[in-house]
């Protein structure tokens, strides 16, 4: 008989998140993802300002602040036909390129890390040993045996407090850590610095956007003024503070970030072989370098991968009404049609509908429905998105710079390019994307730079700005792509107002429940074969979970 | 002249009747026309704070302070409009019987009826004869009674607002006024449209003001500022 | 705390035993009782317990960036963050074994945070470990200090609660009964205004002062308008007139694009966001009133002043207003005419109230 374990709430996660699996002979044979909170923002926006919709969306998450507000003003402008300026859409890139150095090295050391990482394993390391594993990796200049071994005293000062806050009952001691202590001690010094270090890299957000979490947008382009010669504006100043918080990024992730992905993939390399799931790719592709229109000059391309075969990559168009449709079979929604069939967002209905358990309840009723996550489907497969997805779109589409990273990551771990499609994989194209990403957003700058050089100060289009120059009836796709994977709103505006307004988030692709065929989705499929030692600490469960990074106040929404 | 050729023995008889009474003393005459003052200066600058004209783009701010002054004039006015308010309130009980509170609240059959006659007389003419009140007319008073009413929202919403930006304690005074309708924004909004309504409640007062001068000729119009009007006391209740 | 318990009668031993019984529950099979017994024998670090309802966890977030003090030293040295799904190791029975273990073994002595508003529409709106929000909220409530709610929405519903409030989303002091409430407002609120409250709170062990809306008056008793550098441009008049015009180079004013900062209570213009660096006026976008009750339905965020309810979009008081006006000069203008008309006798004969009877003897 297989054991039904429950794991709610999933912690180290944005939102709530519950698991139930099914665990046979060690193994988990099934599992549910069940999102157990929901705000409805979809039905709030109807009726609103369509400039104003970037602000709601935007609170749909506040860890991937700023990614919902991106596809927000791109629906909008796609439905109106505004063109932004070269230097808003630059402006919006290095935000975009802040968000996922921050996003991505937060989920590593604060939400992802502990799984690998045995803290209190840590007070037995050597410190002496712990500095020389440092600098033989990096060059990273905190590596010192004084600087570990003080570090070590302060937590064995905290851990004899007997209060252990938020380390406390965490896993300790299960037989799936496998660092040693030495390891183990360096994991927890830079969980600290990674502290330190992301308070640095969002103020690349608050120049730009005015504040982080939830810098502001706009429709058009973007509100910051350029003037060099103004201290009111977007100045000398203020782009040297950019510049050298993008330099102190690049050196993070090149020097303790990626140098202790590596390390730590080293002692797990039997994760390559866990968590694949799914076989299908999805990205949308982002960072424009020549207008929003010009897809084949995203950094990160965009493209479909079936079965796992990367010799092709198939295209994907938000616009067509059988290519991306949501499922609400196992959600607790209703669709005026019918609750089997599936709907492309600009006709898509948010109705809730709970039919679960009351609370308080121990399990859920997964024949029926069992989350507040709709089920996207793409041409009716499920499709995982996420940093694995683009980095294996990247590849597959023959890009270099992702061969190249690829390339130097498989080859220092030795493991071959299948260990990609694995918990492993996903966390390591996590920090690949990263370094991508660290070295383009100079480049984003550079280009910025040139252009204020080259007299365009312009950052917004004010052609469309009132809704008088609007037609009366317009709708319009936002793409892009979330630390999270590919991330799409859809807007219908009616005679100045928001008519309809779907979101569909990346971890609603991979979280979500099953589709009406029974089909699982990323999550659920990824659990499949998990190995589980201790059904009472379900480690394992967390650490291919955690590999996605979900989301689930996006997810939901 | 031409018209006097039209008129009979019997309304000669009725314009001996005519008498002149003393309706408005001093200071209800002192409160209107400053009030009236206030809110044409109070609607002219409070108009510019929702709406500022776009002008002297390209000036440093320091050689400017336009806008700031529109403020002060503003709130200098306001507190005019304020105490001189208080001033009407107090007469209201020591004043004569047509500066009375009671004028205002339509609580008598009488001053019912009254309405509606005036109704059918003035607004809608359904007949063309004339009634005569030697006060306000009752629905005059009832009308005067809602912009009373705006006034004092007028002052919670403004001296409310004014709270956060000065430290004097007067307006705090009036700080609690905000919570309750939900807010600073909510207030602006309030305050914002009941300008509207005094502009538009000025408009329809003025014309009926020289209406009533202009088709009965009992000098209503100068009567705010002579104190004096003109009536038959043929119909009216006293 | 050793000889508070002696004083209580227990003996040397009870207290070893105590202290062992907690060793197990921190989940430590490598620490002796003997650190216990230290632990136990100084004093103890706050017990924080932080719980997520309907959040967008941008408040956590918020938290992480700040500055002085930082994150670290406060969750290391100042609190025991015992309770937070957003960072705790712990999960599943784990995570609600260390939400119950505070509660019962720190009973009257813990701080609880929320960030997130509760849904009351249906509680099945918002479930953690199968709970509702709703019922952990009241059974963690119970026997805490105070509670400090997080952000706009657990102070006053946030973006869930925006018209039409599809779940019923509720600010948390609506919810709490007989504790003190600590509002601290914003979408989310600054860093070091979080860290600000607490490191208040743990210092001086009492609540900062509040103001009638319960939030600390050291950081929302004065409006952004008050405190924004460009202030000096909003009192000249200087506006700027659209966005990125030749006014936006120069930093004037941003109240014509809408700006809330007149409206809004809150210490963007003084301490900034993230460290100091700027806020949204001075990054150029009109402040949206984050830190306001409902300032989602205040009215579009780029409009000086709130459409008006029923009309369309950028339908403001003002275009209502003017319309009425002109409506009102017409209706005048009609009356007029139809007065010279109805009424032409009584004008000529600039006659005194005329009896009725008088008119049907001038029809002869
Ligand atoms: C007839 C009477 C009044 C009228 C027509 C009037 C009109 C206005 C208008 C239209 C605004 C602009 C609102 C906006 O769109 O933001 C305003 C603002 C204001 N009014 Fe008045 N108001 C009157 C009386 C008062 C009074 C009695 C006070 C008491 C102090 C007052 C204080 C204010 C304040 C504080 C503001 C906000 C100014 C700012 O933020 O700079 N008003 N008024
Ligand atoms: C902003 C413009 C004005 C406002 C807000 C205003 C307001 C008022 C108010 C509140 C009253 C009641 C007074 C009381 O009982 O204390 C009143 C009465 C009166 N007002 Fe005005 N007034 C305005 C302009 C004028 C003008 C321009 C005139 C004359 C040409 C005028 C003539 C009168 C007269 C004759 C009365 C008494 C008449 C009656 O009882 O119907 N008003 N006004
Ligand atoms: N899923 C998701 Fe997000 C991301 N990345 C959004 O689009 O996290 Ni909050
Ligand atoms: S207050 Fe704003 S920032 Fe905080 S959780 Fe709510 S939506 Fe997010
Ligand atoms: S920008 Fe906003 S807060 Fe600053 S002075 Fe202008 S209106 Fe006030
Ligand atoms: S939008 Fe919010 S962050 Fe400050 S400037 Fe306004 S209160
Ligand atoms: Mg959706």
């Amino acid at each position: 008989m297989a054991k039904r374990i429950v794991v709610d709430p999933i912690t180290r996660i944005e939102g709530h998140l519950r698991i139930e699996a099914e665990v046979r002979d060690g193994r988990i044979v099934d599992a549910y993802s069940s999102g157990t909170m929901v705000r409805g923002i979809e039905k709030i926006l109807k009726g609103r300002d369509p400039r104003d919709a970037w602000a709601f969306t935007e609170r749909v998450c506040g860890v991937c602040t700023t990614v919902h507000a991106l596809a927000s003003v791109r629906s909008v402008e796609d439905a109106l036909d505004i063109v932004v300026p070269p230097n808003a859409e630059l402006i919006r890139n290095l935000m975009f390129t802040t968000q996922y150095m921050h996003d991505h090295v937060v989920h590593f050391y604060h939400l992802h890390a502990l799984d690998w990482v045995d803290v209190v394993s840590a007070l037995k390391a050597d410190p002496a040993e712990t500095s020389r594993i440092a600098m033989s990796i990096s060059h990273w200049p905190r590596s010192s045996t004084g600087y570990f071994s003080d570090l070590q005293k302060r937590l064995t000062r905290f851990v004899e407090s007997g209060q252990l806050g938020i380390f406390r009952n965490g896993y300790w001691g299960h037989k799936a850590y496998k660092l040693p202590p030495e390891v183990n001690l360096l994991g927890v010094a830079h969980y600290l610095e990674a502290l330190e270090w992301q308070k640095d890299i969002v103020k690349i957000h608050t120049i730009l956007g005015g504040k982080n979490p939830h810098p502001n947008y706009l429709v058009g382009g973007v509100p910051c003024a350029i003037n060099i010669n103004e201290e009111n504006a977007l100045n000398n100043e203020r782009l040297s503070m950019i510049k050298r918080l993008l330099d102190q990024a690049k050196t993070f992730v090149d020097q303790v970030y990626i140098p202790d992905l590596l390390a730590v993939a080293s002692f797990y390399k039997d994760w390559g072989a866990i968590g694949g799931g799914l076989k299908n790719y999805m990205a949308y592709g982002d960072l424009p370098v020549n207008g929003i229109r010009d897809t084949s000059g995203f950094k990160f391309p965009r493209g479909i991968i079936i079965g796992r075969n990367l010799n092709e990559v198939l295209e994907v168009d938000g616009t067509d009404a059988d290519q991306i449709q949501e499922f609400i079979a196992h959600s607790w929604y209703e669709y005026e049609e019918g609750d089997e069939t599936g709907k492309h967002p600009w006709d898509g209905e948010t109705n809730f509908n709970f039919t679960g358990p009351r609370p308080p309840y121990e399990q859920l009723n997964v024949e029926g429905k069992y989350s507040w996550l709709k089920t996207p489907r793409w041409k009716g497969n499920p499709m995982e998105v996420g940093p694995l997805a683009r980095m294996l779109v990247g590849y597959a589409s023959g890009r270099d710079e992702f061969k190249e990273v690829i390339g130097y990551a498989l080859s220092q771990l030795n493991v071959p390019v299948e260990a990609l499609f694995s918990t492993l994989g996903r966390t390591a194209a996590r920090g690949l994307e990263t370094k991508l990403i660290s070295g383009w957003a100079l480049e984003f700058y550079d280009q910025l730079i040139n252009n204020i050089r080259n007299g365009d100060t312009r950052t917004f289009n004010n052609e469309k700005w009132e809704p008088k120059m609007w037609p009366s009836e317009a709708r319009g796709v936002g793409l892009s792509e979330a630390p999270r994977g590919a991330l799409a709103h859809w807007i219908r505006i009616k005679d100045g107002l928001i008519e309809n307004y779907q979101m569909v988030v990346p971890s609603t692709w991979n979280a979500s429940p099953r589709d009406p065929k029974g089909q699982r989705s990323a999550y659920e499929e990824a659990l499949l074969g998990t190995p589980v030692e201790d059904t009472e600490k379900p480690l394992e469960i967390l650490r291919t979970i955690h590999s996605f990074d979900p989301c689930i106040a996006c997810a939901v929404h | 002249m031409r018209y006097h050729t039209y008129l009979s023995p019997k309304k000669f008889k009725l314009m001996e009747k005519i008498r002149r009474i003393y309706v408005w003393e001093i200071p209800v005459r002192f409160y209107h026309w400053v009030n009236m003052t206030c809110i044409i200066v109070l609607v002219i600058t409070g108009y510019f704070i929702g709406n500022p004209p776009a002008i002297q783009s390209g000036t440093e701010a320091y050689a400017n302070y336009w806008f700031a002054t529109n403020r002060f004039l503003h709130y200098v006015f306001a507190y005019l409009f304020f105490f001189n308010f208080l001033l009407r309130i107090y007469w209201a009980f020591a004043g004569n019987e047509f500066a009375n509170w009671k004028q205002f609240l339509p609580v008598t059959k009488k001053q019912w009826n009254e309405i509606f006659e005036v109704l059918k007389v003035d607004i809608l003419q359904l007949k063309t004869w004339s009634f005569e009140s030697k006060g306000h007319n009752a629905l005059a008073s009832f009308t005067y009674f809602f912009m009373f009413l705006a006034f004092v929202l007028q002052c919670l919403t403004g001296f409310g607002m004014y709270a956060a930006m000065s430290t004097s304690w007067f307006p705090q005074l009036f700080a609690w006024f905000i919570p309750l309708v939900g807010g600073d924004t909510a207030a602006r909004h309030i305050h914002h449209i009941l300008m509207w309504v005094f502009i538009v409640f000025a408009m329809i007062h003025v014309y009926l003001v020289v209406y009533h001068d202009y088709v009965e000729r009992t000098g209503v119009a100068s009567s705010m500022i002579s104190g004096w009007k003109f009536i038959t006391g043929h119909k009216h209740h006293d | 705390m050793y000889e508070e318990v002696l004083a209580k009668g227990y003996t040397r031993r009870d207290f070893l035993k105590f202290c062992g019984m907690v060793g197990a529950f921190l989940g430590l099979e490598y620490s002796g009782v003997g650190q216990i017994v230290k632990a136990m024998e100084t004093k103890p670090r706050i017990p924080v317990l932080w719980l997520h309802f309907q959040e967008c966890t941008c408040c956590s977030e918020s938290f992480i960036r700040s500055s002085h003090p930082i994150v670290a030293d406060i969750i290391l040295d100042k609190v025991s963050l015992d309770y937070t799904e957003t960072l705790m190791a712990a999960a599943g029975h784990q995570a609600e074994e260390n939400l119950h273990a505070t509660m019962e073994n720190y009973k009257g002595e813990y701080l609880l945070m929320v960030e997130g508003s509760v849904p009351t529409k249906d509680k099945a709106y918002c479930c953690i470990g199968g709970n509702s929000a709703y019922d952990i909220l009241q059974e963690a409530v119970a026997g805490c200090k105070a509670v400090i709610a997080w952000g706009n929405c657990a102070v006053s519903g946030c973006v869930q609660g925006a018209a039409p409030n599809p779940t019923g989303a509720t600010p948390v002091h609506k919810l709490v009964k007989g504790k003190p409430v600590v509002n601290v407002q914003g979408c989310p609120p600054i860093a070091e205004v979080m860290a600000g409250v607490v490191v208040y709170m743990l210092t001086f062990n009492r609540i900062p002062e509040l103001d009638g809306l319960g939030r600390p008056k050291a950081f929302y008793s004065r409006r952004v308008h008050d405190t924004c550098y460009r202030r000096p441009n909003y009192d000249a008049g200087l506006f700027v007139e659209t966005f990125d015009d030749e006014n936006a180079r120069r930093g004037y004013c941003l109240y014509k694009m809408g700006c809330r900062g007149p409206v809004t209570y809150n210490s963007c213009g003084v301490i900034r966001w993230n460290d100091g660096t700027s806020f949204p006026i001075q990054s150029g976008h009109p402040c949206i009133g984050c830190s306001e009750a409902n300032f989602w339905d205040n009215g579009p965020f780029y409009q000086h002043l709130a459409s008006f309810p029923g009309f369309g979009v950028e339908t403001t008081a003002d275009d209502i207003g003017l319309a009425i006006g002109a409506v009102t000069a017409a209706g005048i203008t009609a009356h007029a005419i139809a007065t010279n008309i109805r009424k032409r006798k009584m004008i000529r004969e600039g006659i005194l109230n005329p009896e009725p009877e008088h008119d049907e003897d001038d029809q002869k």
